[in-house]
C-alpha cells in the first residue's frame, strides 16, 4: 500500500532509507558545481558574460545553495562579481 | 618579478586618439621604474552599468604588468592625479594571459557570428536550397 502513495521513483532516493514517507519531501536532482568539471571555465572579473549568470535579475549575487557551486568557487566568484561591479561592467543593483 | 593586471576607465569626452597617448604614457613610465607592459587592450567605449563621476560611458584600457611595486604604486599613484582617468584596478595575478581577454573574445565572437550570419544569407539567395550546415561550428 506504501507505494502507491510514493508513486513512482524518482532518481537516487539510496540516502533516505526506505522509511515510509507520507509527506512527499520536495526532491532535487544533485547539480554539479559548473566550475569543478574537466573542462570548466576560468572565473575571470572581465568574463562579464560569465558572471552574469550567477547575478539575479536584481543584479545581486545567487547564493551557492541554488546556483549550486563549490564553496571555493563562490568564494572566487563573488570577489571577480565584486571587482566587476567596482568597474562599472556590473551594476550594484538594477531598479 | 611579480603579474598585475590594471584596468583604467578613461571619461567619455577623451578623444580615443587621447586616450591612446595615454596609455603610452603609463607604459613608458612603468618602463622607466624597471617594469614592462606585456600586452594592452582598449575595449573601446563601453556604457557604463552606472553613473562614475557623472559619467555615463568610459574608454577602458587592460595593461597586463611585469613589474616591480614600485612601478605599480608610481602607476596608480599618476592615475590618481590624472583627471581623464576616472576608475582604476590594479589586480596582482599569478599568470598574465597572453590572448585576447575574455572581453575581447566576446566581441570577436559577436562579429563572427554577424559575418556567419551576412555569409549564409546572401548564399541562400544564389543557390535557392536549404542552406545545409557544412560542418557549421558552434
Amino acid at each position: 500500500m506504501s507505494d502507491e502513495i510514493r508513486g513512482a521513483d524518482r532518481g537516487d532516493r539510496g540516502e533516505r532509507g526506505g522509511r515510509q514517507q507520507s509527506r512527499r519531501p520536495f526532491f532535487r536532482r544533485r547539480k554539479s558545481c559548473p566550475f569543478s568539471g574537466p573542462h570548466a571555465p576560468k572565473i575571470d572579473y572581465k568574463d562579464v558574460k560569465l558572471l552574469q549568470r550567477f547575478v539575479s535579475e536584481r543584479g545581486k549575487i545567487v547564493p551557492s545553495r541554488i546556483s549550486a557551486v563549490s564553496t571555493l568557487k563562490q568564494r572566487e566568484l563573488a570577489q571577480a562579481i565584486k571587482r566587476a561591479r567596482f568597474l562599472g561592467l556590473l551594476p550594484y543593483s538594477l531598479r | 618579478m611579480p603579474f598585475y593586471e590594471n584596468v583604467f576607465i578613461a571619461r567619455q569626452d577623451v578623444s580615443s586618439a587621447q586616450v591612446e597617448t595615454l596609455t603610452e604614457t603609463f607604459a613608458n613610465l612603468v618602463a622607466e621604474h624597471g617594469g614592462k607592459v606585456t600586452k594592452r587592450e582598449y575595449w573601446g567605449l563601453r556604457n557604463l552599468a552606472y553613473r562614475i563621476k557623472k559619467n555615463r560611458k568610459g574608454h577602458y584600457v587592460l595593461l597586463n604588468l611585469d613589474a616591480p611595486p614600485a612601478a605599480v604604486h608610481e602607476l596608480e599613484r599618476n592615475m590618481r592625479i590624472n583627471e581623464d582617468v576616472l576608475r582604476y584596478l590594479t589586480v596582482h595575478v599569478e599568470a598574465l594571459e597572453e590572448g585576447p581577454s575574455a572581453m575581447m573574445q566576446a566581441r570577436s565572437r559577436g562579429e563572427e557570428r554577424e559575418r556567419e550570419r551576412s555569409r549564409r544569407f546572401d548564399r541562400d539567395g544564389r543557390d535557392g536550397a536549404p542552406a545545409e550546415a557544412e560542418g557549421g561550428e558552434a
